[in-house]
């Protein structure tokens, strides 16, 4: 008994440490753009959700609430309270309260900065007992060791990245654990903890609606495959509704889990399982072959009547059709044509076979392995992760920025394959007794409790245990072991590399590095919004591309004309227009719409290749959907159809407001002896049109790379004076050194009178 | 208290004015007027005799009208460099006018003459004029001053030296005899001039040393007896010189490289010698575009802002630093303690301060709190701060003083008493508080809070 006991203790002793150290080093990797930079918060949207926290942290939660935001999207404004999801902000809000109730006085940037890592270890931890609920305990270190460091997570959480999904995979990955933990048991308790988890995990993120298809999913499957059982339908229902309610109590959600079809699927799920619980009710009542018939037809009268009842809802306007995000999953092309908004952006692109590497190095082969051990031993959890792989594989395949769905379910597989391959190279040492130990192992793992179906270890591949002792042995066992270690050092090596490289630029301040190593720091984001901050008057109204509007109204605090909240696309396009017409029509729109400022980035001086001339056939796209009169794409093409900016450029785009804006007097620039005054190191061309003027804007600011250009557009008064006749003109005197002296005096009037224009003259006294 | 002993004062001098000492005689004046920075740094030498037969225990100093709010620094040493008390008086007959009176520290008997330094720095006294500017014009202003030294006593003789640290003068008053070399203009020597007597002096001239105001400046002390006293100051910054007019352009700033301009790119800070963990940031974040060079005796600090300063620009930063508290904080006796720093540091030369609140944040549980202050400055009331795990706040001493420069750089001193035993007050805490949450967790896990019986599953699974 007390052998047992401290084995036990062994047993939880590895595991927390095993735990321990795969936060630290989950923790401790995702700080490269700390060390290397400074606690920032980086990028566009983490912007606006440290500027929205740091108004709750401020105001309050109620205030922040009903928090209408007179800074976006002018004149419209915006209803921030209404349009986000509160969860992160409510997140690290509580830590900074708590924090400061220990008088502790964090600034709310470093525990906003800070979230995505901490998280980044629970993360790990929910994994770990979602593989272990599923596999074994072994799996679940292995999965929870992954998870800490593998790139397709980290690009979303490394320190600074302070955005939704840093938190929200922990909320899924915990979910999933309390789902498969409900559906084991078949407790109400757990089931009203996912249904909580779940609650939190839609106050978090919008890919909620992956929890809200997939359980239902996995529900359904069980169903057909004939599993059902009362466990899963009291944990399905407890959850639906619990859920459901709970999710209705977000105020950017609403109505929304009864009014659309993205979450209609649950609720048919959860009308179908009731039906099923009715029909095995009725099989205790009527005979067999009665039931039969009975069952087939209830089947499909209710899933008819279900399905009839969406499509009727939906055309009678009750239920909205699915959204073009949503529809832009299952056909890939449709936003290129439908939602260029949508297109624009480059994390909505189609993943290449390149990233699935680049973020999942020696998992992607593993992966399949892991699957395929679920498949061969599946069990009612089982079929659950075989549908989270093989929905998540596909969804990662259409947008690159759903990688991050993929990332944890690849984790758990690849952990369930190395645990196996290892379990069976490792264990065979002692063969005379391998069940004894197995049993005693399980026994310590489960604490003693039977688990209904606990699936058979892989010794039992009989084949390979009879051929053991044929003396493939030590020599074999050796090698895969040592190829086996090999592969994971490399993996953390890559993940090391990959999340230094790739996922730690702030991309706020840009570093660039000489011959010699030296680096140097291109400060020009925030030297721009902080000149805007400080110069400007408090209520300037600034246009730039969408792209920058978190930005601006994060650090610069000034008002903004769209932002990346794209909800208005018929705005956007506006500005979109503004940018792509010439001067002239610029500034009827400019002045309609009270722009004080206008600010572009431009790459040429240091050949950034992010700049709003490389992002401009979007907004000509984009302001081309809205007002196709005026603005036409092929405008902006030369005749063969290129898009260039030098002199064959088309004259369209050589004399709009982004091409004069980017370019005002770089024609006279010349960055180097090599190249011709006016190259753009970013085309590597010559630009078209060097020699030009701005009539109604005049340059107000440019950083020191030139990579932020602010215009201030002038006030009618002042473009537009009316000619004074050369007589009448006041010459002005140029400014000249007094050669007088005390040698040269010519004549000069002792005790003038001092009489400054539009003053009162000195009294002298 | 401080306000009452003020209220004393004034009270005082009320019922109590001053008359003019008619035998009191300014045997000669040498004065020189600094205007090559941005400040009005006025030093005079004055050889004043008493020709009468009482001898005098003070004299007075007269201002020139309409410089009061400017004055920032006022100060009078006699021969042997000694500072002399100054106080604001009335005079009867001229009470529109500001006088300080100055007690000697030897009265001044019939026949004799002392000689004393009276060093004046004022400032918003250069208007630039244009008032506006554009990017490649020069920046010239306009100083009014007055070509005799104001006194209320007769002068014999008396000279001006009018150094401009610029030779492009665009005029000024000439009040014969006069001389101008290079940068400097000579006024005088004037014989028997009277009392009271006043002649307008305007100088128009270049001037592109670097205006700058600082408008705020909220210094922060914060004292640990774990051996560290940290600093932090908030800094608002404004281009006080011509404003800009007209576009700014990178191209022609980035082209013109000569040094004199109006614009401000970098300026220096020098900071304590053993200062460390020196940050330099604003609310965007660090700004990296600054240098520490560590000197013998000094920290010198280039610091330039984000952006060049333009007349009429602003912008603000915080800066941040550590010393060690050896330097600065003594033990005086058991359980007492003296610390002793400045209450205005160095920005950059030539400052000039519109506001300054220094607070000293004391340990928790000080008492018998005394400050001494080197000038008058407006102590604000007490208040409380709360810092890491501390149930019982921290002391924070406020202080205010508008309207200052350079010259105000001087020492305050705290004295405090405070038990050593506090010491380890939270540490203690602290390790009590991990001590009940790991005896709650070990309590807690060999209790079973499960409604299933326990018992039956073992046998179950045996």
């Amino acid at each position: 008994m007390w052998k047992l006991n401290s084995k036990g203790g062994f047993t939880s002793l590895i595991i927390f440490t095993v735990l321990a150290l795969a936060w630290i080093a989950g923790f401790a990797s995702r700080l490269f753009a700390v060390i290397r930079f400074e606690s920032i918060i980086h990028e566009f949207d983490p912007w606006f959700n440290y500027r929205a926290t740091a108004y709750m942290v401020e105001h309050g939660f109620y205030n922040f609430l009903n928090w209408f935001d007179d800074r976006a999207w002018y004149p419209l404004g915006r209803i921030v309270g209404g349009t986000v999801y509160p969860g992160l902000m409510i997140t690290s809000g509580s830590i900074h309260y708590i924090l400061h109730l220990l008088n502790i006085n964090v600034h709310i940037r470093d525990v906003c900065v800070f979230l995505a890592p901490i998280f980044s270890g629970l993360t790990a931890i929910s994994t770990y007992l979602l593989t272990k609920e599923l596999w074994s305990t072994g799996a679940g270190l292995f999965a929870a060791c992954f998870i800490a460091i593998v790139p397709g997570y980290i690009s979303r959480s490394v320190a600074g990245s302070y955005d939704n999904e840093g938190i929200a995979i922990f909320a899924l990955q915990f979910t999933y654990y309390l789902w498969v933990k409900s559906v084991k048991s078949g407790s109400i308790f757990w089931s009203c903890m996912t249904a909580l988890s779940y609650f939190y995990m839609v106050s978090a993120w919008g890919g909620y609606v992956f929890i809200i298809n997939l359980i239902p999913l996995h529900v359904f499957v069980l169903i057909l495959m004939g599993r059902y059982s009362n466990r899963l339908f009291i944990s399905y229902t407890t959850f639906y509704i619990l859920g459901l309610l709970l999710s209705m109590q977000i105020p950017f959600v609403g109505f929304q889990p009864i009014r659309t079809s993205e979450h209609m699927a649950a609720s048919g799920v959860f009308a179908l399982i009731v039906a099923v619980a009715a029909l095995k009710y009725c099989q205790s009542v009527l005979t067999k072959s009665e039931f039969k018939t009975f069952f087939y037809f209830g089947v499909l009268a209710v899933a008819s009547i279900v399905f009839l009842a969406v499509v009727v809802l939906t055309y009678a306007g009750y239920i909205a059709p699915w959204s073009g995000r949503f529809y832009s999953l299952w056909d890939v092309s449709y936003a290129k044509i439908h939602i260029p908004i949508i297109a624009s952006v480059s994390e909505h692109q189609p993943t290449t076979w390149f990233s699935f590497f680049f973020d999942l190095h020696v998992l992607v082969p593993t992966f399949p392995a892991g699957l395929w051990y679920c498949i061969k031993n599946i069990n009612d959890e089982r079929v659950f992760v075989v549908l989270y792989a093989l929905s998540a594989v596909y969804f990662a395949g259409v947008m690159v920025r759903l990688m991050l769905t993929l990332t944890p379910v690849v984790c758990i597989l690849s952990g369930v394959a190395f645990s196996t391959l290892l379990d069976f190279y490792l264990r065979d040492n002692d063969t005379p007794r391998p069940n004894e130990s197995d049993d005693e192992e399980e026994k310590a793992k489960t604490g003693g409790r039977r688990l209904y179906d606990k699936a058979g270890r892989v010794p039992k591949m009989k084949h390979e245990q009879v051929r053991e002792p044929d003396g493939i042995g030590s020599n074999l066992r050796s090698f895969v072991l040592v190829v086996l270690v090999l592969l994971l050092m490399l993996f953390s090596v890559h993940c090391t590399w990959i999340t230094s490289n790739a996922y730690s630029s702030p991309s706020v301040v840009l570093a660039s590095y000489g011959n010699d190593g030296t680096r140097q720091i291109l400060d020009d984001f925030r030297e721009a919004y902080y000149w805007l901050w400080q110069n400007t008057q408090d209520d300037a109204r600034i246009m730039s591309w969408w792209d920058y509007g978190y930005q601006i109204a994060g650090m610069a605090n000034r008002t903004t004309l769209v932002d990346n909240n794209t909800w208005n696309n018929s705005h956007i396009a506006l500005v979109g227009k503004a940018m792509s017409s010439n001067e002239s029509a610029a500034y009827k729109i400019m002045t309609s719409l009270d722009v004080d400022y206008v600010l572009v980035i431009f790459g040429g001086v240091i050949g950034y290749s992010g700049d709003d001339i490389n992002k401009f056939l979007w907004m000509v796209r984009i302001a081309e959907g809205e007002h196709p009169q005026e603005i036409r794409e092929s405008d902006y093409f030369t005749e063969q159809g290129e898009f260039r900016v030098d002199a064959q450029g088309s004259p369209t785009l050589l004399n709009c407001l982004m091409y004069k804006l980017s370019y005002y007097r770089f024609g006279e620039l010349r960055l180097d002896y090599r190249n011709p005054p006016g190259f753009d190191r970013t085309r590597n061309t010559i630009i078209g049109n060097k020699d030009f003027s701005l009539t109604y804007l005049e340059e107000a600011y440019t950083t020191e790379h030139w990579l932020v250009r602010i215009y201030r557009v002038k006030k009618p008064h002042e473009f537009n004076r009316p000619r004074i006749p050369v007589s009448s003109r006041i010459i002005k005197s140029q400014h000249f050194t007094s050669k007088k002296n005390s040698k040269r005096r010519k004549g000069t009037l002792k005790n003038k009178a001092l009489v400054v224009k539009g003053k009162r003259p000195l009294k002298q006294s | 208290m401080f306000n009452l002993l003020i209220l004393c004062a004034l009270f005082i001098n009320a019922y109590s004015l001053e008359t003019v000492n008619k035998q009191i005689v300014n045997k000669n004046i040498e004065r020189s007027i600094d205007l090559s920075s941005q400040l009005v740094k006025i030093s005079a030498t004055l050889t004043v005799e008493n020709t009468g037969k009482e001898s005098a225990s003070n004299i007075l100093i007269l201002l020139e009208p309409k410089t009061k709010s400017n004055v920032s620094y006022i100060s009078v040493k006699n021969s042997l460099k000694e500072e002399l008390k100054l106080t604001e008086v009335e005079v009867q007959d001229h009470k529109s006018k500001q006088f300080y009176k100055v007690e000697l520290s030897q009265s001044l008997q019939g026949g004799r003459t002392i000689v004393l330094t009276l060093e004046i720095v004022l400032t918003k006294s250069l208007i630039p004029y244009p008032s506006s500017i554009s990017q490649k014009d020069r920046q010239l202003v306009r100083y009014f001053g007055s070509h005799y030294f104001y006194s209320p006593y007769n002068t014999l003789k008396q000279k001006t030296t009018v150094n401009l640290g610029s030779r492009n003068i665009e005029s000024y008053t000439k009040l014969k005899p006069v001389s101008q070399l290079e940068s400097t203009i000579v006024y005088g020597q004037y014989a028997n001039v009277q009392p009271f007597s006043i002649d307008p002096m305007v100088i128009h001239y270049e001037n592109n040393s670097p205006f700058l105001t600082v408008t705020s400046l909220k210094r922060l002390i914060e004292i640990s007896h774990w051996g560290s006293i940290a600093i932090e100051e908030n800094i608002d910054i404004l281009h006080s010189g011509a404003k800009l007019k007209g576009p700014f352009s990178r191209y022609d700033y980035q082209r013109d490289v000569g040094s004199s301009h109006h614009s401000v790119k970098s300026y220096k800070t020098v900071l304590p010698a053993a200062a460390h963990s020196i940050y330099y940031r604003d609310s965007n974040g660090n700004i990296s575009t600054s240098q520490v060079r560590v000197r013998k005796d000094w920290i010198e600090l280039e610091l330039r802002p984000r952006f060049p300063l333009f007349g009429g620009w602003r912008t603000s930063y915080t800066l941040g630093y550590s010393v060690p508290s050896y330097q600065y904080l003594f033990k005086t006796d058991k359980n007492q303690y003296l610390l002793h720093m400045r209450l205005l540091d160095h920005i950059f030369d030539d400052m000039q301060v519109d506001l300054l609140e220094t607070k000293i944040v004391l340990p928790v549980g000080v008492s018998n709190v005394q400050l001494t202050t080197p000038y008058e400055v407006e102590r604000l009331p007490d208040s409380l701060t709360y810092k890491y795990l501390d149930k019982k706040g921290r002391l924070v001493i406020s202080l205010r003083k508008t309207n200052l420069v350079e010259h105000h750089i001087q020492d305050f001193e705290v004295v405090y008493e405070w038990p050593s035993s506090l010491l380890f007050h939270e540490p203690i805490s602290l390790t009590f508080a991990l001590y009940v949450l790991f005896l709650v967790i070990i309590i807690y896990v060999r209790l079973d809070f499960s409604l299933h019986e326990a018992k039956s599953e073992h046998v179950k699974t045996q």
